[in-house]
């Protein structure tokens, strides 16, 4: 076990965007608290979420920003988009227009995050079956075709939420353990903490990202 | 800090002294129905206070919004089961807040104390009075606390309860309940209706007033909420424990020791085997060393039961005293942790005849102790041999563990030896022989020393010991199972005991063994069944996961939380000029301190648009809070034409900032209702209806095609005839004309502002034939349309030109020349009306020069900062300069005529 005081050896940078009413609130809240918030209100702003997992031994802390989905906070949200490690980007698997503008999305996840930052698909709501509107295979091929992760999840029942937010931190893992992630570049997204001071870790410390859009 | 101690002080009763007080914040567990809800921590105010020789800790709530007033949450008697540890494990890295942990009993209670002298003061104090509890001879007394609580009745402390295993049910409820259960009836007159109802809800929003990371030290948070979840994921394992007491009396062992140590069926899981009088040389005596060891050690281990595979542990000897632990090869890998210690007693409180040796080891996650001591001997020595006892408890401390552990730092602690205690004096040697020939031990134990001094709770308070159903192990003529016949003819005593203390020990065997005669004691054992806590991983793993998942969601509640009145503030129509306002309540909802502030948007130069502003833009929130933000808007010359053209419109999404949280956007908006003020000479001399009466696209068609680099693809030049001037302007001058000429002070006083914003609003929604207001007020209108055209008449192309022509008049027309029409219209107008105005300077009392300062800031303005010169322009002046070479530009026109 770790005897540092952070209780975790690397922070990672979340963000989560798609359409307004799409779930992304309530995905965070499954994954942070392992509840579902009914009457989920509009997100106006950018709420924060907090949680310490563990991939290969390692303890990591997550840090997410939940976006606004409106359109007319589209412009502000993308402030945010800097410096994360990991995207999840949320469409409702009952409205095929959340789904429709998943490329418009996408392009602003590439244009605004550096080439490294992990992008995951999820399609929310898979609890409503019966009002499907977009079907697993097409949105497997749009994953497929746009090198994106892809999962159906319920934010209600808490299916598969659990396996987008810890198979987004193993990939970004990953590409810290094969080197394709540069720790020490900028918004990289990810910050390693020194497991004991002075102990196996060099002086120098990767800059630390800057928080949200402090710009 | 001292005036508060003063005023405590006073609420105390006389004789309770105030040593030290320390603030700090409480970590508990919330309970529900038994179920921890939640981490929480709280304001807490330690006081520790001494009333004669002992000494108690108070703990007062701290109340939230009175910052002296205090409410007595529970009292700690510093006892001997008192402990109090800095919570080391975490000293080793990098974390500024003190732990101190502080238990008696089951009662384990968490502070966090921000570091520094005070706090060390503190430590040091109820450490202090710690030690001289434990060191203290007399019986414990702390029944002065009652009157801290009278509903509470403190375990009692001179009844017996020796005898009775678990007497801590009655103690104090466990710390997790965040209870309020006392408080005290003399505390109580000075405000009943402060005191009597503590605020349960206060906690919420009380908690981490102070610190900026409420999750500091995480990880000994974690080892302290496992600590307090043990009995959640660990299993009790029973094993057997044979303790064996022999005062050898410097005899060799002649003879086996199976007889002692395999009478039982079945093999104990441990062997504690202790010795005393192993060598009465004076060679082992001085030098500690003795061939006896080894002897001793080789006839225990042929002992040893022989259907049991045993691994020694550990042996440690001090002179006389030995005690060797064995255990089962089974558990071995079980072990950890093995220590031991020696504590002399005898010849100045040090040498080696009297006093204790012990083994300690953690089994699974169950700690063990065994002590072997020999106390003072002689009938009359009872108070030599309870300082023995205090002395061994109080400096026995095995060092190399980590954190060190004393005696009571176990779970179970097993104390065997030969303690020493005799019969009481007064008891006739033949009456004795008499009781044990009928085996009437009952009678003769009401004599026992030990049970007098336990009873009284002098010495071992918390330990048990098993009835005692055998002959008195002491003192036998060697060789023989026949009572001291020597001249001494001591009486005979039970010297030899086994006792233990903790949690999940059952009784199964107590003994002598007159059988083995080689000392003038027999043997003694006791047969123990002891639960050692065994962890279940599966179990712990997903305690450990709750705990994680606990402090996850404290950590996600800690974060900074606001809530905002509205997040969509519309300022419906807005008029050029005139300013409004509107109130956002900012009101802190979470747990902590919020720092909130308004933050730029990605590139934008500043937090919002320049027609708004935010008083105040940054601010800090306690929890409960309110802030009040004024929004105001204001659109004015700087703003006004971007919105008549549509390059801007009353919309913005301000950004309130959480230091450390999250963020929330307030949209703010308005209706901006357009205004002849503001707009271009070119829009304006296209408009032949009121501006209201102008569809708002087309004004922002006609503003764009004013300015084609604007907007390059609107050149959409509409051949409609376009007006000399702007009717405005007309309107404005026209009224100076017919009612203003002969107004004395034209231009020099000042208009008021409901009329100025009459006459615009008459200006914008007709063509009136007259306009509102006095005459002041129109003349401040003409000059205020002049400055907020979007370019002077002058435009900012010109201004150069014209400042530096200003000497002579023929270079000053050339500059007029240069003007678009419109402009030279719009200017020519102006100067016959200020020509007009001199003539009637008799009446109106201005002249030229006062004129001409006037107009020529109006009409000749500067570019704003970020206009694009040319490479050539430079305009560095300094404002008397620039105020001079305006007045003397426009002078020029007055004094001579354009059209020579």
């Amino acid at each position: 076990m770790s005897a540092g005081p952070y209780n975790y050896s690397y922070i990672f940078k979340y963000i989560i965007i798609g359409d307004m009413g799409v779930g992304k609130s309530c995905l965070l809240h499954q994954f942070t608290e392992k509840k579902f918030m009914a009457d989920c209100p509009h997100t106006i702003g950018v709420e924060f979420g907090t949680r310490i997992i563990e991939v290969a031994g390692q303890k990591i802390k997550l840090q997410i920003w939940d976006t606004a989905g409106q359109e007319r906070f589209r412009a502000v949200t993308r402030s945010y988009y800097r410096g994360a490690a990991g995207a999840l980007l949320v469409y409702d698997i009952t409205r095929r227009s959340t789904y429709n503008h998943l490329s418009s999305w996408l392009s602003d996840a590439r244009n605004l995050t550096n080439p490294n930052t992990v992008i995951f698909l999820i399609g929310n709501k898979s609890d409503l079956e019966a009002q499907r509107d977009v079907t697993y295979e097409e949105a497997k091929q749009f994953a497929d075709e746009n090198e994106l992760l892809f999962i159906e999840a319920s934010a209600k029942t808490g299916d598969n939420v659990e396996d987008a937010f810890l198979e987004t931190a193993k990939k970004i893992y990953q590409n810290i353990q094969d080197g394709s992630l540069d720790l020490n570049a900028a918004e990289s997204g990810v910050q390693h903490k020194p497991l004991q001071p002075g102990r196996n870790q060099p002086q120098n410390q990767p800059n630390p990202t800057k928080e949200g859009c402090a710009c | 800090m001292e005036s508060l101690i003063a005023n405590l002080q006073a609420q105390l009763p006389s004789g309770h002294r105030i040593v030290t007080i320390s603030f700090s914040l409480k970590h508990s567990f919330s309970l529900e129905a038994g179920l921890v809800q939640e981490w929480i921590r709280t304001n807490r105010l330690l006081v520790l206070v001494e009333n004669s020789t002992e000494s108690a800790l108070l703990i007062y709530i701290v109340s939230k919004n009175v910052a002296d007033e205090f409410s007595l949450e529970r009292t700690i008697p510093l006892d001997t089961e008192f402990k109090c540890e800095i919570d080391t494990a975490s000293a080793n890295i990098v974390t500024t807040d003190i732990f101190l942990k502080l238990s008696r009993k089951k009662v384990h209670l968490l502070f966090e104390m921000l570091p520094g002298f005070k706090a060390n003061k503190f430590v040091d104090e109820v450490v202090k009075a710690s030690e001289v509890a434990n060191k203290k001879r007399a019986p414990p007394n702390f029944s002065w606390l009652e009157v801290y609580n009278p509903q509470l009745v403190w375990e009692s402390t001179t009844g017996s309860d020796s005898e009775q295993p678990t007497s801590a049910a009655t103690e104090l409820q466990p710390s997790s309940q965040n209870c309020h259960d006392a408080i005290p009836a003399h505390l109580n007159h000075k405000s009943d209706s402060e005191l009597s109802s503590p605020d349960v809800t206060a906690h919420r929003s009380s908690i981490a007033t102070g610190g900026a990371t409420p999750i500091a030290a995480r990880e000994s948070v974690v080892r302290y909420q496992m600590a307090l979840r043990e009995t959640a994921y660990t299993d009790l394992r029973q094993i057997s424990i044979f303790l064996g007491t022999y005062n050898v009396n410097g005899q060799p062992p002649t003879s086996g020791l199976a007889d002692w140590l395999s009478v039982d069926k079945d093999p104990p899981d441990i062997y504690a085997v202790g010795f005393q009088e192993l060598d009465l040389s004076k060679e082992a005596f001085l030098f500690n060393e003795t061939p006896r060891e080894e002897e001793w050690l080789r006839a225990v281990i042929r002992g040893l039961h022989p259907k049991g595979k045993y691994r020694k542990v550990k042996l440690v000897r001090l002179v006389g005293m030995m005690l060797i632990v064995f255990i089962q090869e089974k558990h071995w890998a079980y072990v950890r942790g093995v220590a031991s210690e020696f504590v002399g007693t005898g010849l100045m409180g040090k040498m080696g005849n009297k006093g204790g040796v012990a083994i300690r080891l953690d089994l699974h996650n169950s700690s063990l102790c065994f002590v072997n001591s020999h106390l003072a001997a002689h009938t009359e020595e009872v108070e030599r041999r309870n300082q023995d006892y205090l002395d061994i408890c109080n400096r026995l401390v095995f060092s190399t563990t980590f954190p060190s552990k004393a005696i009571k730092d176990h779970d179970q602690v097993f104390w065997i030896g030969d303690l020493n205690y005799r019969l009481s004096g007064d008891l006739d040697l033949l009456r004795v022989k008499d009781l044990l020939d009928q085996s009437n031990y009952q009678a003769l134990l009401q004599y026992d020393q030990f049970r007098a001094q336990h009873a009284a709770r002098k010495i071992f308070v918390g330990y048990q010991e098993g009835p005692i159903l055998f002959r008195p192990s002491y003192k036998y003529d060697p060789g023989t199972d026949n009572w001291d016949t020597s001249e001494k003819n001591r009486a005979p005593a039970w010297c030899d005991r086994c006792l233990w203390k903790g949690d999940n020990v059952q009784f199964k065997e107590y003994r002598s063994h007159p059988g083995l005669r080689m000392s003038d004691h027999k043997p003694v054992s006791c047969l123990l069944e002891c639960g050692v806590k065994i962890i279940d991983t599966v179990r712990y793993r997903r305690i450990y996961e709750e705990v994680m998942k606990k402090l996850d969601k404290l950590e996600n509640e800690f974060l900074p939380q606001v809530s905002v009145d509205s997040t969509e503030i519309n300022f419906g129509n807005v008029a050029f000029n005139e300013g409004a306002t509107k109130i956002l309540t900012v009101a802190n909802t979470g747990q902590v301190p919020v720092q909130y502030e308004f933050i730029k948007k990605h590139r934008d130069s500043k937090y919002c648009k320049p027609w708004l502003a935010c008083e105040p833009y940054t601010g800090f929130l306690m929890p409960g809070d309110n802030s009040y933000i004024t929004l105001e808007i204001l659109v004015d010359k700087r703003t006004a034409w971007s919105l008549n053209s549509g390059l801007d419109e009353l919309y913005d999404i301000l950004v309130l900032h959480l230091d450390g949280g999250k963020d929330i956007f307030i949209t703010v908006s308005g209706n901006y209702q357009k205004s002849c003020f503001g707009c271009s000479i070119e829009a304006l001399i296209q408009m032949h209806q009121p501006i209201a009466q102008v569809a708002p696209e087309t004004v922002c068609q006609l503003e764009k095609a004013a300015y084609p680099s604007i907007d390059p693809g609107n050149d959409s030049d509409s051949k409609q005839p376009v007006l000399a001037v702007p009717k405005e302007l007309w309107f404005l001058l026209d009224e100076l004309y017919r009612r203003g000429m002969d107004t004395p002070g034209l231009f020099e006083q000042p208009g008021l502002s409901t009329e100025i914003a009459a006459i615009r609003k008459t200006l914008d929604e007709s063509l009136p034939d007259t306009l509102p207001g006095s005459v002041h007020s129109v003349a401040e209108s003409l000059l205020i349309f002049l400055e907020t055209l979007k370019e002077p008449i002058i435009p900012f192309s010109l201004t150069q030109k014209a400042l530096d022509g200003c000497g002579a008049f023929p270079s000053c027309k050339t500059v007029y020349s240069c003007l678009p029409l419109s402009h030279q219209h719009v200017f020519k107008h102006i100067i016959s009306f200020l020509k007009e105005v001199l003539l009637h300077s008799s009446k109106n009392g201005l002249d030229a020069k006062t004129l001409v300062a006037l107009f020529g800031s109006a009409l000749i303005r500067l570019p704003p900062p970020n206009y694009p010169l040319g490479p050539s322009i430079s305009l560095s002046l300094n404002q008397p300069h620039l105020d001079r070479k305006r007045c003397m530009f426009i002078h020029h026109f007055l004094v001579n005529d354009l059209d020579d």
